[in-house]
């Protein structure tokens, strides 16, 4: 059958082929599905009117490489992003999660690297009920930690950063006079990235990555700093003590503020805690998390602040 | 008569940037005459991709090859996407800005793939005006690339070559002739390869690219995986005859070798450049490589930069 298309129908055939090549059931259920009939009413035995078989092969033939090639294209961008889901899952199953994914969020940006922005919350709405009783994170769990840490890898590795320029040092923050220090703010580096998650994924990430074989881990409750040096993404795990009160700095609050949310979670005595604070700003600056200290308009001195805010930096 | 190569300059034998020979180029500096990227992995980058391309282009001339311009698609014009694009041209100081003449996706949708359209007169008004749009938003003639195709529409009134001719005439735009995609095209869809580089307008064609491919046996796919064949490299022979030479890129993106085989291949090119007797043997399965690699025949473009972490 031959059916010409008018001038006119540019953008009809165009709507039409992306929902065949596109179709999950592939593209005979494309050109029978609804919305492609809709578009042009043509079934299975009428698309030579449309798309013009060839010597070697059938309209519906040709269609299928442009088919397969748009899964394929894009599960190996998935693929490549998420090497450590790959691994625990396996490429069967995470292709199933990718078609999956990719049927629900098709792209609508023009870089691929935007593709999997969803993947992550796709598969915590996808996942399986839980079957433990006592709320134990569980595989879906890990899958969903480890996707997001994957995707946040992305996003920091060719995001802003800070390579070139002079960050907060150590000589900074000791310059600070005791008077001003509680009521400093420092400015974070836009790479900075704190995240929390229930299993240490971020040792499995970086042991797929090293081509190991690693186990699944057990439950884990994890801290983690995760930043860009030398255009190279670097996570550190953290206390949750430390994680905390670099929260609090990283939301805009003062270093007394830092500090007494520290207290707050601090189970040992004061004087460990100076110690282990000590540990933290020279810790901080050598891995250049700020970018700068920032010293508040209306807080000149420390009356006021609670006693850990007295903490101050001698290394 | 426009100059040849729309005044461009000739930029000699360049190779096409791709994230798995950044280390390599950034300690050696080869002799490269020039680079192409591909511009939707740098005009938002602001990490390492960015970064050695700025690096590069301290050194080298820079072309963009974008992926996602979508000229034919029936969408409207993405004037973000042009925006930025002319701000990484700027910034790098490109040489041009080239795409592709497809439409990758419809309706918001991208399908990241180079999809064909109808070769006839409504399609020819249409690009035609985008291409205008598009050129006095960038400030600078577009380069627009034949892509390799799969389907041929019932649709179709014209050949691709009738096409981009009076596409190039009404809006004065230039062509980047793909060499490897007018045989991978003329296979699937039984024209000859040398009457379509004959009869496209050889004065506006600013540069060529080579690439490899695979045969999937009733078809080729235009993988970008492996060496330029044989009969590609006759086709570049007769462009480069009937142009007089223009800018040549190699494109290599899957199984992609260490950077000086890629290198060594598009320096291959110089042999070509001669004005011998041309045979153009029949495309034969008997003599090139074949299903190279089954798993790996994804039709370019797979433009992905992979992040570097701990």
């Amino acid at each position: 059958m031959n059916l010409p298309l008018r001038p006119a129908e540019l953008g009809q055939i165009q709507r039409w082929m992306q929902v065949v090549i596109m179709h999950p059931l592939g593209v005979e259920a494309g050109i029978d599905a609804t919305e492609s009939r809709m578009l042009m009413d043509v079934d299975t035995d009428q698309v030579e009117g449309v798309i013009c078989r060839s010597a070697s092969q059938s309209s519906i033939e040709r269609l299928n490489v442009y088919a397969n090639a748009y899964f394929a294209r894009l599960r190996e961008v998935l693929e490549s992003e998420f090497p450590a889901l790959v691994h625990t899952l396996g490429e069967e199953l995470f292709q199933e999660f990718a078609f999956g994914y990719l049927q629900q969020y098709p792209s609508r940006s023009y870089t691929l690297g935007e593709l999997s922005v969803k993947f992550p919350e796709y598969l915590v709405n996808t996942r399986p009920p839980r079957e433990a009783v006592d709320d134990q994170p569980d595989w879906a769990d890990f899958l969903a930690d480890l996707a997001r840490l994957e995707r946040a890898y992305s996003e920091i590795f060719d995001g802003p950063g800070v390579e070139g320029q002079a960050l907060l040092n150590a000589d900074d923050l000791r310059a600070i006079t005791l008077e001003r220090w509680p009521g400093v703010r420092l400015t974070p580096v836009p790479c900075l990235r704190l995240m929390t998650f229930r299993f240490a994924v971020h040792e499995y990430a970086s042991s797929v990555r090293r081509q190991e074989n690693p186990d699944l881990p057990a439950p884990s409750p994890t801290w983690l700093v995760v930043t860009r040096r030398d255009y190279v993404v670097r996570r550190v795990a953290v206390s949750e003590t430390e994680y905390c009160a670099l929260a609090t700095l990283v939301s805009g609050g003062t270093i007394a503020d830092a500090l007494e949310t520290a207290q707050d979670r601090w189970q040992g005595g004061f004087d460990a805690l100076a110690i282990e604070v000590q540990r933290w700003f020279r810790d901080w600056s050598a891995a250049g998390y700020f970018q700068r200290a920032v010293e508040a308009d209306t807080m000149t001195t420390n009356e006021g602040v609670g006693t850990a805010a007295r903490i101050t930096v001698d290394f | 008569m426009p100059p040849p190569r729309l005044g461009l300059p000739h930029l000699g034998l360049g190779v096409g940037l791709r994230g798995a020979h950044f280390p390599y180029l950034l300690q050696h500096r080869p002799a490269v005459d020039w680079f192409e990227v591909i511009s939707e992995n740098f005009m938002d980058s602001r990490g390492r991709p960015r970064y050695v391309l700025d690096q590069l282009a301290e050194q080298y001339p820079i072309v963009l090859h974008g992926v996602s311009l979508s000229i034919g698609s029936t969408d409207p014009v993405n004037i973000d996407y042009l925006r930025r694009l002319k701000a990484l041209a700027d910034e790098v100081g490109a040489v041009w800005v080239s795409d592709h003449v497809c439409w990758t996706g419809v309706a918001g949708i991208n399908a990241h793939d180079l999809l064909p359209i109808p070769l006839n007169e409504a399609s020819l008004r249409h690009v035609v005006e985008r291409i205008r749009v598009v050129q006095d938003l960038l400030e600078r003639p577009l380069i627009l690339e034949n892509p390799s195709t799969y389907v041929t529409f019932a649709a179709s009134t014209m050949t691709e070559w009738e096409f981009l001719t009076q596409m190039t005439e009404e809006t004065g735009c230039g062509l980047l002739l793909d060499v490897n995609n007018v045989y991978v095209s003329s296979v699937n869809h039984g024209f000859d390869p040398a009457a379509y580089i004959r009869s496209v307008p050889h004065d506006r064609i600013v540069q060529f690219h080579l690439a490899g491919h695979t045969d999937r046996g009733t078809h080729l796919i235009d993988t970008h995986d492996n060496h330029v064949i044989d009969p590609v490299w006759e086709m570049y022979r007769l462009a480069h005859q009937l142009t007089g030479g223009a800018s040549t890129l190699l494109e290599w993106d899957a199984n992609i070798p260490e950077f000086p085989v890629v290198h060594a291949e598009v320096l291959k090119a110089r042999q070509y450049m001669t004005r011998e007797v041309l045979q153009f043997p029949p495309h034969a399965r008997e003599g090139t490589w074949q299903d190279f690699d089954k798993g790996a025949s994804v039709p370019q473009p797979a433009t992905h930069m992979v992040a570097e972490a701990e």
